[in-house]
């Protein structure tokens, strides 16, 4: 049976982390979710699969603590779950997770399409797809708004910077969505008590067969702060319009 | 169980009550589902907040020694605050908190006490919903037989509210009318960070230890007070106020807290704080004559906030014990009745088994205390006049302490025989 895929993120909610006067980041009172883009990618995908008469699978690279989000991944209407755990997905890069991704997506049979968000709430590194893309050997369309599949051709709209491309490719395929792709609805009381009893496939980093040291490491996390003017123009009307034209050349900008 | 399938008991809302009914229900081998609107447990709710532990250990002795609590509260006080003066009592007794011995009541925050428990509920085998609110209940043949949350039904022997004071769904079953004003208060709360070392040279504490205090005095006058609890890290400052009294006076609940925050003789204990948290909610303020006539209906009960649980004296507010001896209580009820129509009289006497509508009955004439209007202004006044009176000495030849003690009762519009009738009626109604 045809197999959608959909790659998600178990980030940090950016609610809770604190800046603090120093610009350091606290971090320590960040509870986890589902990156909200990758909410969207499921719901996408969910569909996707119902297009392809198949199934539809999520599947997530993440250290032991992403297993809280197994239940609500499989309550968004996923039929299985498929969880990469090991510690070493906490400093992972682009490369390492795609191809802790692409190892797992070979295990499966029959896969026709691989969807991700276009990026994940916390770095919106915008990798994965054309890395997982270049790793399976598989076409990849990124920037996807919109998405039509007929028998095996898929067809997506590409939102770009001023104008829509459409696309087509032969499946399988990798794409790479963005929000809009779909609404993400809010499960309902039995898709959460559903999501108890579905299947939930674990592998440990072993399983998986690749080395995980990433090639680039975080050496720092700092808080951006904007240092702002702070000029207070004075004076009529006219008088104000002209200093701040005046300023504002001055600054380069105009 | 499949789907369509009922379980024996739907619970609505993951709080103390909600999780200790499933948790006593589930250990017993129930089919329990509870049922939470708020994202996770805990997430919607406000306490001020202490918890006396007897309650847990009612629930399961276990249970308490990885409880998510903050300080065992050692330090009880008391302060009443009259314009920019301020008289704080202190009672420390070691005996509420011997080795050995459980400590009496440990201040909490209630995000992590609910998830905690909750978690543990869920443990024992009770399917916890979260994110899901319940919109109605579904009604066959005069008995509630289920639960209806957006496009999903789902059916069960009995039906038990935990939702809180304001219970919506309580009000569905018609056990409860619309809130009336004068029976709630509202409660407003800052959690302010600052470090433990910090609060235990401020509050005079060890290590893990905490004080809990009820202000007086800070209301403009308002029926209502202070309170502040030390947690681990943080200090919960709020107060409770009678709307109905607010909103004639025009006076702004927000404003209150700021002033008490700002006050010379609280201030000092908050500097340097931040706030990390700012809520709001009702509390139920009748006592025992808020509980509603009825708690049951035929597969439906009420328990905890949504059924009045709360007893304030003044001295100190409950209200998570006595949600979590009423969770009991219901649990026990549905394990022991043989059918569901025999569900609702047995909760009644297990709670009363449990003492709990004793308590509430016994403690029920401080409502009419606490309704005294002169409580929250002239009384903290008067005794800041008399501790300025006994404190300052100026060289001169003293007074007669009795006549000039008299006169500052007189001088805040208050007489003997006024504060005597007081006394009288509160040994009375006690």
């Amino acid at each position: 049976m045809s197999k959608t895929i959909v790659c998600y993120k178990w980030v940090k909610d950016e609610a809770d982390i604190k800046v603090n006067p120093d610009l350091s980041v606290d971090l320590s009172k960040a509870k986890g979710k589902i990156s909200d883009y990758d909410k969207n990618a499921i719901e996408a995908a969910v569909q996707a699969a119902r297009l392809l008469a198949g199934k539809s699978i999520g599947l997530t690279f993440g250290t032991p603590k992403t297993k809280q989000s197994l239940k609500d991944a499989l309550s968004r209407g996923l039929e299985e779950v498929c969880w990469i755990n090991t510690e070493a997905a906490a400093e992972a890069d682009g490369i390492v997770t795609s191809k802790a991704l692409a190892a797992a997506i070979k295990k499966m049979d029959d896969v026709s399409l691989v969807i991700c968000a276009e990026g994940a709430s916390d770095t919106y590194a915008r990798q994965t797809a054309p890395r997982l893309g270049a790793l399976l050997q598989w076409p990849v369309i990124t920037s996807v708004s919109k998405i039509q599949i007929n028998g095996d051709i898929l067809s997506a709209s590409r939102k770009l910077d001023d104008c829509i491309e459409t696309v087509k490719v032969k499946l399988p395929a990798v794409i790479a969505v963005l929000p809009e792709i779909c609404n993400a609805p809010i499960p309902g009381l039995k898709a959460v008590m559903a999501a108890g009893k579905k299947p939930i496939a674990e592998y440990q980093a072993g399983d998986i067969g690749i080395d995980f040291t990433s090639k680039s490491q975080v050496s720092g996390l700092k808080a951006y702060a904007m240092n702002r003017k702070n000029i207070i123009l004075e004076g009529d009307t006219s008088e104000k319009i002209a200093s701040l034209v005046a300023a504002l050349k001055k600054e380069g900008v105009l | 169980m499949s789907e369509d399938e009922k379980f024996d008991a739907i619970i609505i809302g993951a709080g103390p009550a909600g999780s200790a009914c499933a948790y006593t229900l589930a250990k017993d081998g129930k089919e329990v589902l509870v049922i939470e609107k708020g994202d996770t447990p805990g997430s919607k709710n406000l306490t001020g907040g202490r918890f006396y532990t007897y309650a847990l250990e009612m629930l399961d002795a276990d249970l308490l020694k990885e409880a998510a609590l903050e300080r065992k509260v050692t330090h009880e006080q008391l302060m009443m605050l009259s314009g920019d003066r301020g008289i704080t009592i202190d009672y420390y007794d070691p005996s509420f908190n011997q080795k050995g011995h459980t400590p009496v009541s440990y201040t909490i925050l209630r995000a992590s006490f609910d998830e905690w428990l909750a978690g543990k509920a869920e443990e024992m085998g009770a399917v916890v919903v979260c994110g899901v609110k319940v919109d109605g209940l579904i009604e066959k043949d005069g008995m509630i037989v289920g639960v209806i949350a957006g496009e999903d039904e789902m059916y069960a022997d009995v039906v038990i509210a935990a939702d809180g004071v304001n219970s919506l769904i309580a009000q569905h079953a018609g056990l409860i009318n619309d809130i009336e004003s004068h029976t709630v208060g509202v409660g407003i709360k800052e959690v302010i960070e600052l470090s433990g070392k910090t609060i235990e040279e401020r509050f005079n504490l060890k290590p893990g230890e905490g004080a809990a205090r009820m202000i007086l005095g800070c209301t403009d006058g308002i029926h209502g007070g202070g309170f502040l609890y030390t947690n681990q890290e943080s200090i919960s400052l709020g107060c409770v106020l009678m709307p109905e009294e607010a909103a004639e006076r025009k006076i702004s609940v927000h404003e209150v807290l700021q002033n008490l925050k700002m006050h010379p003789a609280v201030y000092p204990l908050l500097e340097g704080g931040h706030t990390v948290e700012y809520g709001a909610h009702l509390v139920s303020e009748a006592g025992f004559r808020g509980i509603p006539k009825k708690l049951y209906r035929d597969g439906f009960i009420i328990i905890g906030d949504a059924a009045g649980l709360v007893i304030n004296t003044g001295y100190s507010i409950r209200g998570i014990d006595l949600a979590i001896v009423s969770g009991i209580a219901a649990a026990n009820a549905v394990i022991r009745a043989n059918d569901t129509a025999s569900v609702g009289p047995a909760y009644i006497t297990e709670l009363e088994n449990l003492k709990l509508i004793p308590t509430m009955k016994a403690t029920d004439g401080f409502f009419e205390i606490l309704e005294t209007p002169w409580l929250y202004d002239k009384l903290p006044n008067l005794g800041a006049d008399i501790c300025a009176y006994l404190y300052r000495e100026d060289g001169e030849l003293p007074g007669s302490i009795k006549k000039d003690i008299l006169k500052l009762v007189k001088a805040n519009g208050l007489s003997v025989f006024q504060l005597a009738k007081f006394g009288l009626k509160g040994v009375r109604s006690l």
